[in-house]
């Protein structure tokens, strides 16, 4: 409605001053036409906006949250946006003078709203309309969505949801014509005017914005993705086109390499890309070695001292093992777990980001050459074909983005890399107050805790002295070998031939058989258990040191020499004092003058018979228990040992050896072997 | 204990990566941080590595003298089983020949088996006791003997981890960093995350 007094036809005069307030007054009333329907067009979208938002979506609750979403997107923000946008218009309807000017102004303002907030609008309407495609499939939803809407919005007809859904498309981009509608109608030299002019520059700017968001959006959306593409996929990929673009590019790149055509260098994209390829570096690197981190954790914590015992019920022992065991359950399981929480997580997913960019730097890397032929292209010829300019496009879109974006990456990275590594800090720091702790109060119970550390380690060093020469001591205890009995009885009757061999040899040299020896060859000797032997050679003729050659006092030969053994001569020195100043018995014949170099008898011991023996023959001589016998020889003439010769009673007869025993009394002396 | 040196190595490796990164020349604080950053590891490597070789003084080694006794310890249990043996055969001879008739061979053989058997059952006696004495006491000797081991041990964690403590303490306040809690940690993490999510470049997944 007109509302001005000022567009009532003037009259008609000839003047030309008259005919330009005509014109004049003409475009003002046209401009005012202009802005009321701007603002009466701007009353029924929000009427329309409130209708979509509230009323058909609440009815539409049966389709999932998600799709509601999609659908309408973030129309409650352009809701508010544009109720506020049409409060203040209304406002300025009653300034009369300047609403142009205000009016003007106001879409200046709201400029940077309203871009941000119909972009998003914009980017997620592609998807609304193929959910609306979705829909339509299905005749049952269609019809419900249809009757709703007629409900509601009985002017939209049936064109379905998609008519709703475009609206705020619609709206923003008609904002740049309304405006241009009132600049025409305005005179330039009003004030409004630049106001007007950069009003609508603005709009038409936002627009732009918008569409280059949206492009940029489809770029990215299209190439981050990673395609895990097995071979078979990919080969089936490879067609005419694909083949044809790829050797196009090749060419480029080798007319590149050859020097042909110059190669588009871009420093600021190239920078921006080193940098990124820094933070990657960083990023992976880190990941690792927290990883390998964790790794050599786990290994270190798998030591668990605490679980073996050792038994030792008091005293430091316990405590360290309590310590150990707190330390392994809490402390140390509690780091790993927030290492692993704040630290590797964190870490895991900012290297899982850097694959998006990643793949975006890669294809644009690819489309380069694309890029460059075309605009080859575009200098010779000027112009160009639709897929040349798609493929411009799309490179273009690429660039811009990653330029856009990149720094914003990088810094964004820096950022929570510098953040995780003061995480990590912490969490050392952390650890060690935990462990601290406790180590303290375990030490605090120890004996020497008050001692300062120096001093402690000297006495520990002390301590630990004394008691390794306390453990070789019990080492050397274990290590003695008593050495096995060596006094073994000896055959009763061979201290005669001991003293022989004896005298003959001296002491070192008399060994004693451990165990019965059958010789088996032509000079090896048969010895019972107990002979007393005296070497001669410990070789044998070949050289053989195992075969010892030695004297029985009758007989020589050879003997293994693991069966012989050094006999202690035991002499004892008291017995024979005992027999020096003992009054013979009776039957004991004077000790005759000792012949030949017989030293020290060490024999001690008379020879009694033990058993009763009855002789059976000539040869052999009877016995009675207890009767003191002379021994002769301690062998018959076949040189066995079971047999001895003694002499009893005057009478002379073999006996077996094994009847006759040794007593302690007062040796007779003076006996000589009948040589 | 080479456990220990080797998580100490890894975590100077971290730094020492860090460190060489170029994006450290670019960046003047970044450098700083990650030079305190590996300052700081390596000094901990370096007390890591005291203390691994205080345990191997006061611990290791005498771990393994005391463990040094036990080959001579069986050997001589040994050698007691075999001089039993001995006993109990040459035991079971005088027993036969006690069981047989009193003949005269028999009774000769009986004599000699048991002037056999006297040294060797002294023997055998000899080493039991031996064992029987020494045994309990090196046993008890342990409490003893691994206190101050333990004692060192406990020390020197409280050594290690008071520097441990010190360092990474001066670090923190170095780096600037609030005490902030687990879940304020969490959740700067998740603002970042989303904050790297919104930029179209990073794919959604």
């Amino acid at each position: 409605m007109a509302k001005h007094g000022a567009d009532e036809p003037s009259s008609r005069s000839g003047s030309p001053d008259r005919e330009d307030r005509v014109s004049e007054d003409r475009s003002l009333l046209h401009q005012r036409l202009a802005v009321q329907e701007l603002i009466n067009t701007e009353v029924s979208y929000v009427h329309m906006l409130h209708l979509c938002a509230s009323d058909i979506r609440s009815r539409l609750q049966q389709l999932p949250q998600g799709d509601l979403d999609v659908l309408f997107s973030n129309i409650d923000d352009i809701i508010k946006v544009n109720s506020r946008f049409l409060h203040d218009l209304q406002e300025t309807a009653s300034k009369k003078e300047e609403q142009v000017q205000l009016v003007g102004n106001l879409f200046l303002e709201f400029q940077e709203e309203l871009e941000q907030v119909y972009k998003i609008y914009c980017v997620s309407y592609d998807q609304a309309l193929l959910l609306v495609e979705m829909y339509r499939k299905e005749p049952e939803l269609q019809q419900h969505i249809q009757d709703i809407i007629k409900a509601v919005v009985p002017q939209a007809g049936s064109s379905g949801l998609s008519f709703l859904l475009v609206i705020p498309l619609q709206r923003i981009t008609r904002y740049p014509l309304l405006l241009q509608k009132i600049l025409e109608n305005t005179l330039p030299d009003a004030s409004a005017y630049p106001v007007l002019q950069r009003a609508v520059s603005a709009l038409q700017d936002v627009n732009t914005n918008i569409n280059e968001y949206k492009m940029r959006k489809e770029v990215a959306s299209k190439y981050t993705k990673v395609e895990q593409l097995t071979l078979r996929e990919r080969l089936a990929r490879i067609n005419t086109h694909t083949l044809s673009k790829k050797t196009t590019r090749l060419s480029q790149l080798l007319k590149q390499e050859a020097g042909l055509i110059p190669r588009t260098e871009d420093k600021e994209f190239d920078d921006l890309e080193e940098r990124f390829q820094w933070v990657s570096l960083c990023v992976t690197e880190l990941k690792n070695n927290v990883a390998a981190y964790l790794d050599h954790l786990q290994a270190f914590l798998c030591f668990r001292p605490h679980e073996y015992n050792l038994d030792i019920p008091e005293g430091p022992a316990v405590h360290y093992c309590n310590l150990a065991r707190d330390l392994q359950l809490e402390a140390f399981l509690k780091f790993k777990q927030r290492l692993e929480g704040l630290v590797c997580q964190p870490l895991c997913s900012l290297a899982k980001a850097l694959l998006g960019p990643q793949n975006l730097i890669k294809k644009r890397l690819n489309k380069l050459p694309d890029f460059e032929r075309v605009e080859e292209k575009l200098l010779e010829v000027g112009s160009m074909t639709y897929e040349e300019q798609a493929a411009r496009h799309t490179y273009q879109a690429l660039n811009s983005l990653l330029v856009a974006e990149l720094p914003q990456f990088n810094q964004l990275a820096m950022q929570w890399l510098g953040q995780i590594l003061c995480t990590f800090v912490t969490l050392q720091r952390d650890l060690a107050k935990q462990v601290l702790q406790r180590a303290e109060g375990s030490m605090a119970q120890l004996p020497h805790h008050q001692v300062p550390e120096p001093a402690f380690r000297k006495l520990v060093e002390d301590t630990l002295g004394r008691t390794s020469n306390q453990l070789h001591s019990f080492q050397e205890t274990f290590k003695k070998v008593r050495p096995p009995p060596t006094t073994q009885p000896l055959l009763p009757g061979s201290e005669r031939q001991v003293q022989a061999l004896l005298s003959r040899y001296g002491p070192g040299k008399l060994y004693q058989v451990t165990s019965n020896i059958s010789g088996t060859g032509t000079l090896d000797l048969t010895l019972p258990r107990g002979q007393i032997v005296a070497l001669l050679q410990d070789k044998d003729t070949k050289g053989n040191r195992s075969r010892w050659l030695v004297d029985t006092g009758g007989h020589r030969g050879y003997v293994p020499a693991g069966k012989l053994q050094l006999y202690h001569v035991v002499p004892s020195t008291e017995e024979l004092q005992r027999q020096a100043g003992l009054n013979e018995d009776p039957r004991c014949l004077t000790p005759e003058a000792v012949r030949a170099p017989v030293p020290s008898i060490p024999t001690a011991n008379q020879v009694i018979a033990a058993y009763p023996f009855v002789a059976r023959s000539s040869h052999e001589v009877s016995l009675q228990a207890g009767q003191p016998v002379t021994v002769l020889e301690a062998q018959d003439k076949k040189g066995n040992p079971e047999w001895s010769l003694v002499e009893v009673n005057g009478r002379r007869g073999y006996v077996p050896s094994g009847f006759l025993a040794r007593a302690p009394s007062p040796v007779l002396w003076g006996w000589n072997l009948p040589s | 204990m080479e456990n220990s040196s080797t998580l100490s190595k890894s975590a100077v490796k971290i730094s020492v990566d860090l460190l060489s990164n170029p994006l450290c020349e670019q960046d003047q604080d970044l450098l700083n941080m990650v030079t305190a950053l590996d300052t700081a590891m390596k000094r901990m490597d370096a007390f890591n590595q005291e203390k691994v070789n205080q345990i191997q003084k006061t611990v290791i080694e005498p771990l393994k003298k005391f463990g040094s006794v036990f080959p001579s310890l069986n050997m001589a249990v040994k050698r007691r089983e075999q001089a039993l043996q001995d006993y109990r055969r040459l035991q079971a001879k005088v027993e036969k020949y006690e069981e047989k008739e009193k003949t005269g061979p028999v009774l000769a053989k009986l004599h000699q088996a048991r002037e056999e058997l006297r040294p060797v059952r002294e023997d055998f006696e000899a080493k039991n006791r031996q064992l029987l004495e020494e045994m309990p006491r090196f046993y008890g000797s342990r409490l003893d003997y691994f206190q101050p081991s333990f004692e060192s041990l406990i020390r020197a964690q409280v050594v290690y981890y008071s520097e441990m403590h010190k360092i990474f303490g001066d670090l923190t306040q170095q780096l600037d960093q609030p005490g902030h809690s687990d879940e304020q940690r969490e959740r700067e993490n998740e603002a970042k995350l989303s904050e790297l999510r919104a930029l179209s470049i990073v794919a959604d997944d």
